[in-house]
């Protein structure tokens, strides 16, 4: 099977043709979408298994399909790989998102677009199967780029409709996820530049092409790092600057301060892609990039990586506190919750990032796809202030939630608590700071998904003006099968075992962490209180709670309040520069520079050409006489010069 | 025998006659002749210098030159036809529409 991974990607990518060219009718497309993904997943499910019967230090697969390019030295297979990393990112991929296509069944039932969304929802696994499958940076950059194309497109899914809640429009939402994430896809770029000019190659593992080897970067970082070049080919130098900008791309990617933005606009999608692309596997791609290339991070660039997730954590944490959204609650819990895999990774605790990467890419999925659950019986409601009492008519959907905010929360034993707390753990040893933005970070989490809960589903529901119903068994099924997951997840990476530690210490060497006990019951009985405290505090008040009013908590936050509200004002912060200052540019230069500079030259030229020729055009008389005068006295003059001079 | 210097001369003044043509006349057909002259005009030269070289290729060159002449008469003689149909003139004045 080893040998055939390429059929993994290869399924969705047949999917998405088949999709494309030959399917008319809603229902067979949901079918096709969901067969070719979960037909991946067994595959998948196979490489994997049998990779495991390998010994540890020979999990490592490299299958070059064909020689991709190949101009002078810059040489690029196109190679899929399959290692213990790639392994568990496939089966996410493939897993979860199996999942999510047989719910969009349900989901997208009567859309306008059905086989189109099947489609790229197809193409988008087809492109992240790419991105973690990929033994090569250029690889990983076009899967990279797909994902990004397929989140433009699935954002935009409704682009004809002009709002969708909470004040959206999908076309504009769209192109501003595409727009921040040229920032970093630019620094990407750089860094693969960067990347083939200091190590002659972009695989990321040593490959035999044809008769040569390519040296992979990633296995040569230590060696080539070592060695001492002079400024300004410093080869610390240069592995400082490669790695800075992997970490931009990151920040756009995985949305980390300054780039988060992008990402609770892009819930102006259908919930399915929030799901599926905003919170458990696109948007983890950056992590996967850290956590693949990491022996080039080095210690500056590590310690920003920490920063940059932990800031991350707390400003998206604290602005999914006040948010009326369902869904905005949960895309700043997601930035959040990647901020947290981020700092991880910066503290060297790679596995660790992943094992929050796989956990919370099932409980998010979960939550999505029952707030998608919730606005689907609501009858495409997604303020919270107009729900609560759901519990009496979703009673599946309820506990389904309720496991998946509990996870989420850090509440023991389920999959949550066990990831959070191992990152938690690690940022315990390493930096006391962290640890402390981190700690705030997870209740602020806890109280979040407590004040969701309450408002979604305790309580009377608010506005009468409809009935709510329970979804059909398309989303109840694999709402109850990634409950399961919820539940169980940590039994991955459970204490003394370390089963994905180890799994992944061929390729992200490492000391497991070790179980703080103190401390880990400590922060599960405060994310336990904290949770509590959210939902308890949010039922007592919920007569408060109504549109139009403010949140009960603003009388004790004020302007605290409105800045979590805002997420800190980045995005004011961005309208009034970056927007504000490219507006200006662009109205200076269409209403100024255009028909003043540009047109100003086009037609000066003419006019001073129509000038200059009045004068000669009178020689033009059209007269054979007057022809051949001039013609005769050219003669003359040329054969007496000819004679005077001779 | 007759000296070259002569032959040259007539061939100068026919020349000179040939080229006043155009300045002065307007019929085409006049301009015709007046181009005849000055090609005949050179034709004399030739033959009057290859004469006195002992050298036959000026005279060869002027069956070339007579050659060339008869078939640009043609020629121009098919455009006068074609300008007379269509402007009932052979004024040369008449037609100079291709001025700037």
């Amino acid at each position: 099977m080893l040998n055939f991974i390429w059929i993994i990607p290869l399924l969705p990518l047949v999917g998405f043709l088949v999709n494309v060219f030959a399917i008319k009718r809603e229902r067979d497309a949901g079918y096709v979408a969901s067969g070719v993904v979960g037909a991946a997943f067994l595959f998948a499910l196979l490489a994997f298994l049998q990779l495991g019967t390998l010994p540890a230090e020979e999990r490592m697969v490299d299958v070059v399909l064909w020689s991709w390019i190949s101009t002078g030295d810059f040489r690029v297979p196109f190679g899929l790989m399959f290692d213990p990393l790639t392994g568990v990112m496939t089966l996410l991929v493939t897993g979860v998102g199996g999942l999510i296509h047989v719910y969009s069944i349900g989901y997208m039932h009567g859309d306008v677009r059905p086989v189109r969304f099947f489609a790229y929802l197809n193409l988008f696994i087809f492109m992240m199967l790419i991105l973690v499958m990929a033994d090569n940076m250029l690889l990983l950059f076009l899967g990279w780029e797909g994902v990004g194309l397929c989140s433009f497109l699935l954002i935009g899914h409704w682009f004809d409709r002009n709002r969708v809640p909470p004040g959206l429009v999908p076309s504009k939402a769209a192109v501003k996820a595409f727009v921040v994430n040229r920032v970093g896809d630019a620094a990407i770029l750089l860094a693969m530049v960067a990347i083939f000019v200091n190590f002659g190659s972009l695989n990321f593992f040593n490959i035999e092409l044809g008769e040569t080897i390519l040296q992979g970067f990633v296995e040569n970082a230590g060696l080539i790092g070592a060695a001492t070049v002079t400024i300004p080919g410093d080869t610390f130098l240069l592995t400082t600057t490669i790695s800075f900008l992997l970490l931009i791309g990151v920040t756009g990617k995985s949305a980390q301060v300054p780039l988060f933005v992008w990402l609770p606009d892009a819930m102006a999608g259908p919930t399915p892609v929030s799901a599926l692309i905003h919170a458990a596997t696109m948007v983890t791609a950056g992590v996967y990039l850290i956590a693949r290339t990491h022996p080039i991070f080095s210690g500056f660039t590590l310690g920003l990586v920490t920063w940059v997730g932990a800031l991350t954590a707390l400003i998206a944490g604290t602005a999914a506190i006040a948010q009326w959204d369902i869904k905005r609650v949960l895309a700043y819990s997601t930035v959040s919750q990647l901020g947290f895999m981020v700092a991880a990774a910066g503290m060297g605790a790679y596995a660790v990032a992943i094992f929050h990467l796989l956990t919370h890419g099932i409980f998010k999925a979960l939550l999505f796809l029952g707030s998608g659950s919730v606005i689907h019986g609501a009858h495409d409601n997604q303020d919270m202030r107009k729900m609560g009492g759901l519990r009496k008519d979703m009673p599946v959907t309820f506990w389904t939630f309720l496991i998946g905010a509990a996870a989420l929360a850090g509440v023991f034993p389920l999959a949550g608590f066990w990831s959070k707390d191992e990152i938690l753990a690690t940022a315990w040893s390493n930096n006391i700071i962290i640890f402390f933005i981190l700690l705030t970070t997870s209740l602020a989490t806890a109280f979040y998904m407590g004040r969701q809960v309450a408002l979604v589903f305790f309580g009377e529901q608010r506005d009468k003006s409809y009935h709510a119903h329970e979804s059909g068994s398309f989303m109840t099924i694999p709402l109850m099968v990634l409950m399961v997951g919820a539940l169980v997840g940590g039994v991955m990476n459970l204490p003394g075992t370390h089963w994905l530690g180890h799994w992944l210490e061929p390729v992200l060497a490492e000391e497991a962490v070790e179980l703080n006990i103190v401390l880990a019951v400590v922060t599960g009985i405060l994310a336990v209180l904290a949770a509590l405290g959210g939902w308890w505090y949010y039922v007592a008040n919920a007569a408060k709670v109504k549109v139009g009013a403010q949140d009960p908590l603003y009388h004790y936050l004020g302007a605290f309040w409105e800045g979590f509200q805002e997420a800190w004002y980045f995005d004011d912060f961005y309208n009034n520069t970056v927007v504000r200052g490219y507006r200006g540019l662009s109205n200076f230069l269409a209403r100024v520079f255009d028909p003043e500079g540009i047109d100003g030259i086009v037609n000066g030229v003419g006019w001073v050409l129509t000038r200059a020729a009045t004068g000669v055009r009178s020689l033009q008389t059209g007269y054979v006489r007057t022809y051949a005068f001039i013609f005769l006295v050219g003669v003359i003059l040329i054969i007496g010069y000819l004679v005077v001079a001779l | 025998m007759v000296p070259t210097s002569y032959y040259v001369l007539l061939s100068a003044i026919l020349f000179t006659i040939g080229a006043l043509g155009p300045l002065i006349r307007r019929n085409a057909i006049v301009l015709f002749m007046s181009v005849e002259l000055m090609l005949n005009a050179a034709n004399l030269a030739l033959v009057a210098f290859a004469r006195q070289q002992v050298n036959i290729n000026g005279q060869v060159l002027v069956f070339f030159v007579i050659s060339v002449a008869a078939a640009e008469v043609a020629v121009g003689l098919a455009l006068l036809v074609a300008i007379f149909r269509t402007r009932r003139t052979t004024d040369v004045d008449e037609v100079s529409t291709l001025k700037g």
